[in-house]
Formats: structure tokens, C-alpha cells, sequence
């Protein structure tokens, strides 16, 4: 009866923001951003790619609950680096990495189709 | 300042492709993307499925909703949809939802009229988008028996009995409802790494030997003609450690080692037929991108943090 709507789930609604960021206060070089409506799939992928990073001290992800439609992501850096220029960095990177992967599974697929 | 990169150059290799099915490898990534490709596989490519059902005269046996669930379940074929547009961002329509870009329509209407009861299947339901159709699996490879392979039964119809609607097919995600998922199965294995101590093995007995390749309940190991235990189908293997706990047994901890591979995947993928699995691979991976791509920092936010940064720096005194 109760139940909120199925688009909820991947639907930002109006006048909410997709990611917000929010720095520690005590730690310098630590921020949580928060991005809605998205869940492991983002959350994995983005804390995995920040731990790849030299200057990343630590990078964790949470989904505090599964009917709040959204995920929390920590980042702390060294000083040579910041919360944003590694998150800004890991998108980059994870997003080159997928074009890679696209243009060969098209190779891969040509090769495949031309062999049949 | 620009951070150096840390990018990964993955290499994909395609053992089979035979439309609905795929099966191919992927390496030098980590399960992470693994992982979020198969989630957007199952989850977040869209696809197109009978959502609104408007019924006219519906005689039959089975009620309303229940006809309209099974309509909303039959796979319809979906290569328009990734250019299509969802009917809740589609402004030339004003949200109903029923214009040509973000909607097609269908029409059924049968009626039995003989003493043979009515069979009927996807293949009645008549679209207005020649390019979104039930799926035909009436496919000589398939195996079933063609000549009595007339689609997706819907209802079956006595004589009198009559069924007469319109339904409107959207576009759509599984992570909605699960009719929208073009997914049958997606799965991926980590690639088994299968080290056999060739001294160790040597002090077995042709009859131990034998015990220890049975001892696996899926085919892994088999016995060469020199009398060796060799690995036969590492892929066979399910981690379920039974070999292990019989070298165990025989007193031999160290005789076979199996690690799995981190950074090497097979994947295996099965459509529902709304798409075909190799191009189900490729929506998935531009369907991530997007949702890379909506994660970016907006400008606002920069700048917002620009303001503070400042002032934090003023407050710390610098």
C-alpha cells in the first residue's frame, strides 16, 4: 500500500542534485560525495578505480539503505592530490577503460563474424 | 593540475557467438567491471515491452490483468530501443506516452468461431512498428519442431469466446519491472589457475591416481596414457575444493593448488531474444558509460567548493 514507486529507484527527482560533495571537517583532503539514485554497479567500480591511485588514502563506498536510492562514496587523498581531482580522475580513467573495451569487442566481433 | 592515469587496457576474446548466446573471455581488468557489466546486463539495457493494455471484449477465461501481465511478459524485439526515448523525457507527447517516438502500438483481435479450441499467441498481436515485433523463435536452430511453433500462447479461446485490445509497448529498464530485461542468464567465472606437483605425483599409485581424478565432481583432471594425471577441462571446475580435500586425505596437502585468476573472466550471456547477446555486450558497456558520464561533478559544485576552499583556507589563516 505504502510502497514508494518503482521509478524512484533510478529516477533523480526534481531539484535534486545527481552528485553532491561534502568536505570532512577535521580531516584535511577527505570529502563524501554523495550520488543518488545509483548503487553498486557506480559505487564498485568508482571505489575500486580510487584505490588504484597512488594518492588516494583511502576510498570506501556505502549504500546506507536499500530504500534510500542512493551512495555514499569517501575519499581521502594525500595532500599532492584532492577528494575531487581523484574522483574526477577515476571517471576519466574508468571511462577511457570502457572505450577500450567497446572498440575491441567490436574487433574481437568482426574478426568472429568474418571467420563464419 | 592533470593526475596521472591509471587506466587498464583490457583485452576481450570471443570463443562463440550464435545469436542468443554468447560466450567470451575477458582479462586485465578486475571483478569490479566485471561485475558492473553484468549487472547492467541483467538490469539497465532497455528494451521494449507491452506496458498499457486497453481491452475491449475480453470473453475468455482468464481475467483482465491477468492477460495484460502476460502480454507485458512477451519479449518484443528491441534494437530500436536504445535510440528510442522513455516515455517520462519525451515532450512531444505531454507524458501520456503514446507518440511515435517513445511508443508503439498493437492491436489484437480474435475470436473463435469453430468447436476447436483457439490458440491465442504472440504472433496475433499486430504492431504498427514493423521493427518492433514478438520475437520469432520459430528459428531452424532452436530444435523445437516448426511446423508447431506458433509464438507465445497467450490465452486459448472455446467457441464464442472473444479477445479484442490495444496495447502500448515502452521502452524500459529491468531495474522498473523485470519484463524490460533483455537478460536470460549473464554470468561470469574467474578463469581457474591449476598447479599440479608433478614430484608429489609421482609417488602416487596408478590405482590413487585414479581416486583423486574421481574424486572431482565435474570432469577436471583425466589420466594420459604415460600413466600422468593432467588437466583435462579447467573450466569444468566449480570451486567446490573436492579434489583438494582428497589430497588432504591421502596425506598429500600440496599435490594440486587452484587459485583463481583475479583478473581474468568468462562470461557467459543468454538473451531473451530482444536483442542479440553480442549486441546486448555493447549496450551494456555504452549504458555504463552514460551512467559514468551522469556521475561527473557538475560545474555548480566545483565551483561552490572553489568558495570554500578559500575561506577554509582564510580561516586556517593562510
Amino acid at each position: 500500500m505504502n510502497a514508494p514507486d518503482r521509478y524512484e529507484r533510478f529516477v533523480v527527482p526534481e531539484g535534486v542534485k545527481k552528485v553532491s560533495y561534502e568536505r570532512d571537517t577535521k580531516i584535511i583532503n577527505a570529502a563524501t560525495f554523495t550520488v543518488e539514485r545509483e548503487e553498486h554497479t557506480i559505487g564498485n567500480i568508482l571505489r575500486m578505480q580510487l584505490h588504484r591511485d597512488d594518492n588516494v588514502l583511502f576510498a570506501g563506498y556505502k549504500l546506507p539503505h536499500p530504500l534510500q536510492y542512493k551512495i555514499l562514496l569517501r575519499i581521502q587523498t594525500t595532500s599532492q592530490s584532492s577528494p575531487m581531482q581523484a574522483y574526477n580522475q577515476a571517471i576519466n580513467d574508468l571511462d577511457k577503460e570502457l572505450d577500450h573495451l567497446k572498440n575491441q569487442f567490436e574487433g574481437e566481433l568482426a574478426k568472429h563474424s568474418r571467420e563464419y | 593540475m592533470e593526475g596521472v592515469s591509471y587506466q587498464r587496457f583490457p583485452r576481450i576474446k570471443i570463443r562463440e557467438v550464435k545469436g542468443d548466446y554468447m560466450k567470451f573471455e575477458l582479462r586485465d581488468t578486475d571483478a569490479s567491471i566485471a561485475n558492473a557489466l553484468r549487472r547492467v546486463m541483467i538490469a539497465e539495457v532497455p528494451t521494449i515491452a507491452i506496458d498499457l493494455v486497453e481491452i475491449e471484449v475480453n470473453s475468455s477465461v482468464l481475467n483482465d490483468e491477468f492477460i495484460s501481465h502476460r502480454l507485458g511478459l512477451i519479449p518484443l524485439t528491441s534494437e530500436r530501443a536504445m535510440s528510442m526515448r522513455f516515455s517520462r523525457d519525451c515532450d512531444a507527447c505531454d507524458g501520456d506516452g503514446q507518440c511515435e517516438y517513445c511508443s508503439v502500438e498493437f492491436y489484437l483481435r480474435v475470436k473463435c468461431l469453430s468447436d476447436q479450441t483457439l490458440d491465442v499467441t504472440s504472433k496475433d498481436l499486430l504492431s504498427s512498428d514493423h521493427t518492433v515485433v514478438p520475437v520469432d523463435y520459430s528459428d531452424a536452430s532452436s530444435g523445437f519442431d516448426n511446423s508447431t511453433n506458433k509464438g507465445i500462447i497467450i490465452v486459448k479461446l472455446r467457441r464464442g469466446q472473444e479477445l479484442r485490445l490495444r496495447a502500448i509497448a515502452r521502452k524500459g529498464i529491468a531495474k522498473d519491472h523485470a519484463k524490460w530485461s533483455p537478460a536470460a542468464t549473464v554470468t561470469f567465472m574467474y578463469e581457474p589457475d591449476i598447479y599440479i606437483n608433478e614430484d608429489m605425483m609421482e609417488t602416487l599409485t596408478l590405482e590413487e591416481k585414479r581416486e583423486l581424478v574421481d574424486s572431482s565432481p565435474t570432469k577436471v583432471f583425466g589420466i594420459d596414457p604415460e600413466n600422468k594425471v593432467i588437466v583435462v577441462d579447467p573450466e569444468a571446475y566449480t570451486y567446490d575444493d573436492e579434489v583438494l580435500k582428497k589430497c588432504e586425505a591421502m596425506g598429500k596437502p600440496g599435490l594440486i593448488e587452484i587459485h583463481a585468476k583475479e583478473d581474468s573472466f568468462i562470461f557467459t550471456v543468454e538473451t531473451t531474444g530482444a536483442v542479440k547477446a553480442s549486441q546486448l555486450v555493447l549496450n551494456a558497456i555504452e549504458v555504463l558509460k552514460q551512467k559514468l558520464d551522469a556521475v561527473r561533478l557538475s560545474d555548480d559544485t566545483v565551483e561552490a567548493d572553489d568558495q570554500f576552499g578559500e575561506l577554509g583556507a582564510h580561516m586556517r589563516g593562510g
